[in-house]
C-alpha cells in the first residue's frame, strides 16, 4: 500500500511541477510545425522521392495521406524525445536532494527499495503519457488532417508499400518498442540521478551518454563492432523495423531483450547506489 | 513500554578520513526532553541521522522503542516525526499538498480535516493553499513541525529548530517544544547551539564533542542547581563597600571583582532577593543583578578540559 501512495505521490509531483509540461508542449508545437509545414508544401516534397522510381513505378492515390505522415514524424522526433524524458525523469532523485526533500523522504517509513521503484513506475508513466501524445497527435490527428492511404516507407533496403489496413497495428507496435526505448532512457536518468545531489547533471549526463554511444554505434571502426549490438542507442530506432516486408521479428525479439537488459541492470544499479547513499544535504 | 526510548551502543561513523562519531553512547528515557549540545561538526547531526537511517554507521547499535534500528526500520519510523535542518518542502506546491504527500507516507494517512487542524495548530491557518515558495523561513519551520506531528508520533527529532527564526520565533518553538512535552508527554529529542535553550527545555542532555560523548544524565544534576553565580552593576564609588559587604555575609562565597563598577559573587538561589536586599540597605545602588549561565560555564569548562 505505501509503495502505491508513494508512487500517487510521484505522480502529483511531476503533475504539478511546471517543467513536466516543457515536454508535452515542446511535442505539440514541433508536430504542428511539421504538420503544417507538410500541408502547405508536403506534395512537392512526395515529388522529389518519387521522381526517382518514376521510371519504373507508376503511383496512384493519396500518397501524402496521415500514415505517412505520421511516419516522418516519428522519424524526424524520436531522437529528441530523450532530452524531454530526460529533463524530468533526471530529476527524481537529484532535484529532491538539492531541494532537501530527500532526508525527510527516507525518514518515512518507506523502505528505500519501495521509494525508487515508485519513483521508476512514475517515471515510466510519464515516458508512456509522452509517447501516447506523440502517437496521438502522429497518427490520430496526422490521419485526421490528410486521410488515410497506403504507407510508402523507404528504407536501405528500397521502397514498402504496405497496405492502409496493414498500418495500425504496425504503429502500435512501434510505439511499443520506442516506448521501450524511451524508458531505457528514463531508468539511465533516473540511475544517474541517484548519484548526483544537482537536477542539471543527471540530464546533461544522459543527453552526453546517448550522443556518446550514438556516435560509437555509427563509426564504422571494426574495433566497436563487439559492442554495438549491444548499446540501447543502436535499438533506439527498432520501431522502423516494424514498417519493413517481411518484418525481422528476430530483430525486434533481440532489441526487446536488450531494452529490457538495459532497464533491469540500470534499476539494479539504482537500488544498489541509493541503498547505500548516506543522506547528508 | 521499553525503559529506553532511544538506546545507541558505540556509535561510529567516518566520512572519508573524517571520523564524525566516534563510539557514541547514549539513552533516552520515555518522556524525556533530551538535549544535544556540542559545537560545530561534533557530531550531533551525524548521531540525528544515524537514527532515523539516513546514513548508515559504520559501527554500533541503535535500538529505538526497544527494536533494533536496521531490523525493524519502517515499524520504528511510523513512531518518529523529525525536522532535520532546514525545513526544505517543495516550493511549487502548497502547504497542504506538501503535508498530504509526506503524511501518506508517514504510516499513517491523514484527513483533509487532520491537515487544516494541524496548520491550525501551528499557527498557519488561512494560508493552506499557498505555496511553499513564497513562505518565510519561520513559516516553513511551522510548516516542519505541523508535518513532524502529523501522524501523532510518540518520539519527535527536532535538529537545531529555532536555527534562523526571529526572536519571536524563538520563543514560539520553545513553547511548541514545552506543550509537546506538558500537555502531550512526547518524547523529543533536539539539538541546539543555543546553552540557555538546552538548559530551559531538556531535563537530560548529552554534550558531545569531537564525536564523542562527553558528558549524559539529568541537566539539573550537572548543573547542580544549588549554587549560581551571579554579577551585580553597582557605582564604581560603592564597589568595595559592596565586596566588603559580600565577605560579612555568610552564604557568599567566590567574590571576584569585574571591572570598575561591577562584581561576581556565589550564592544559592534562594539567598539572591535577601543579599539584593543587603545591599540596598547598606545605601549601595544596585543597577543589575545577572545570573551567570551556569550551563555556558560548564560547557566551556567541559570542552577546555
Amino acid at each position: 500500500m505505501i509503495f502505491l501512495r508513494s508512487t500517487r505521490n510521484e505522480l502529483i509531483k511531476i503533475a504539478l511541477k511546471p517543467r513536466s509540461y516543457l515536454g508535452l508542449a515542446a511535442i505539440t508545437g514541433l508536430v504542428g510545425i511539421i504538420l503544417f509545414a507538410l500541408k502547405a508544401d508536403g506534395m512537392s516534397m512526395i515529388s522529389f522521392v518519387t521522381s526517382s522510381f518514376e521510371q519504373t513505378l507508376r503511383f496512384e492515390g493519396n500518397l501524402l495521406n496521415g500514415n505517412l505522415v505520421a511516419f516522418i514524424v516519428l522519424q524526424m522526433l524520436i531522437v529528441h524525445i530523450p532530452l524531454l524524458v530526460a529533463l524530468v525523469t533526471g530529476d527524481l532523485i537529484s532535484g529532491e536532494a538539492a531541494m532537501g526533500t530527500l532526508r525527510l523522504l527516507v525518514s518515512k517509513p518507506i523502505s528505500r527499495t519501495q521509494l525508487l521503484l515508485s519513483k521508476f513506475l512514475a517515471g515510466g508513466i510519464y515516458t508512456l503519457l509522452i509517447v501516447l501524445w506523440l502517437g496521438f497527435l502522429a497518427v490520430v490527428v496526422g490521419q485526421w488532417l490528410f486521410g488515410i492511404g497506403d504507407l510508402m516507407v523507404l528504407n536501405s533496403d528500397g521502397l514498402v508499400i504496405l497496405q492502409a489496413d496493414d498500418v495500425n497495428w504496425r504503429y502500435a507496435g512501434g510505439f511499443c518498442v520506442a516506448f521501450l526505448a524511451l524508458l531505457t532512457v528514463s531508468s539511465l536518468s533516473i540511475t544517474l540521478s541517484c548519484f548526483s545531489d544537482n537536477s542539471i547533471g543527471p540530464i546533461v549526463s544522459t543527453m552526453a551518454i546517448i550522443l556518446l554511444f550514438t556516435i560509437i554505434g555509427t563509426l564504422d571502426v571494426p574495433i566497436f563492432d563487439p559492442i554495438r549490438p549491444y548499446l540501447f542507442t543502436t535499438h533506439m530506432a527498432s520501431w522502423r523495423s516494424f514498417f519493413e516486408d517481411p518484418m525481422p521479428w528476430e530483430s525486434i525479439r533481440n532489441s526487446i531483450y536488450i531494452l529490457v537488459g538495459h532497464n533491469l541492470l540500470l534499476i539494479g544499479i539504482s537500488l544498489l547506489t541509493f541503498h547505500r547513499k548516506d543522506i547528508t544535504v | 513500554m521499553p525503559d529506553s526510548i532511544i538506546s545507541i551502543r558505540h556509535l561510529a561513523k567516518r566520512f572519508g578520513h573524517f571520523e564524525a562519531v566516534k563510539d557514541l553512547s547514549l539513552e533516552v528515557h520515555p518522556g524525556d526532553v533530551y538535549g544535544f549540545l556540542g559545537p560545530n561538526g561534533a557530531g550531533k547531526s551525524t548521531t540525528m541521522r544515524c537514527m532515523l537511517s539516513l546514513i548508515k554507521p559504520d559501527r554500533g547499535g541503535i535500538q529505538l522503542f526497544g527494536k533494533n534500528l536496521q531490523q525493524e526500520r519502517s515499524a520504528i519510523l511510523a513512531r518518529v516525526g523529525c525536522l532535520i535542518e532546514k525545513p526544505d518542502f517543495y516550493k511549487f506546491l502548497s502547504a497542504y499538498r506538501n503535508l498530504d504527500l509526506f503524511a501518506n507516507i508517514s504510516g499513517k494517512p491523514s484527513t483533509k480535516k487532520e491537515i487544516y487542524e494541524m496548520l491550525e495548530f501551528v499557527g498557519l491557518q488561512g494560508r493552506e493553499k499557498d505555496k511553499v515558495g513564497g513562505f518565510s523561513h519561520g513559516m516553513r519551520q511551522r510548516l516542519g513541525i505541523a508535518q513532524t506531528l502529523l501522524h501523532n508520533p510518540d518520539l519527535i527529532v527536532l535538529d537545531e529548530p529555532t536555527t534562523g527564526l526571529d526572536p519571536q520565533g524563538i520563543i514560539d518553538m520553545r513553547n511548541l517544544i514545552l506543550r509537546l512535552k506538558t500537555e502531550q508527554h512526547k518524547t523529543i529529542v533536539f539539538s541546539s547551539h543555543n546553552l540557555s535553550e538546552v538548559e530551559i527545555l531538556c531535563n537530560r542532555m548529552v554534550i558531545i564533542h569531537q564525536g564523542k560523548n562527553i558528558v549524559e544524565g539529568s541537566v539539573q544534576e550537572l548543573l547542580n542547581e544549588q549554587e549560581q553565580v551571579i554579577r551585580v552593576q553597582t557605582d564604581s564609588g560603592f564597589l568595595d563597600a559592596a565586596l566588603t559587604l559580600c565577605h560579612t555575609l555568610p552564604k557568599t562565597s567566590h567574590t571576584k571583582k569585574l571591572g570598575l563598577d561591577g562584581f561576581e559573587v556565589s550564592m544559592a538561589k534562594s539567598d539572591i532577593p535577601a543579599f539584593n536586599q543587603a545591599l540596598v540597605s547598606a545605601g549601595i545602588p544596585v543597577y543589575s543583578v545577572e545570573t551567570k549561565r551556569k550551563l555556558e560555564d560548564y560547557f566551556i569548562n567541559l570542552l577546555h578540559a
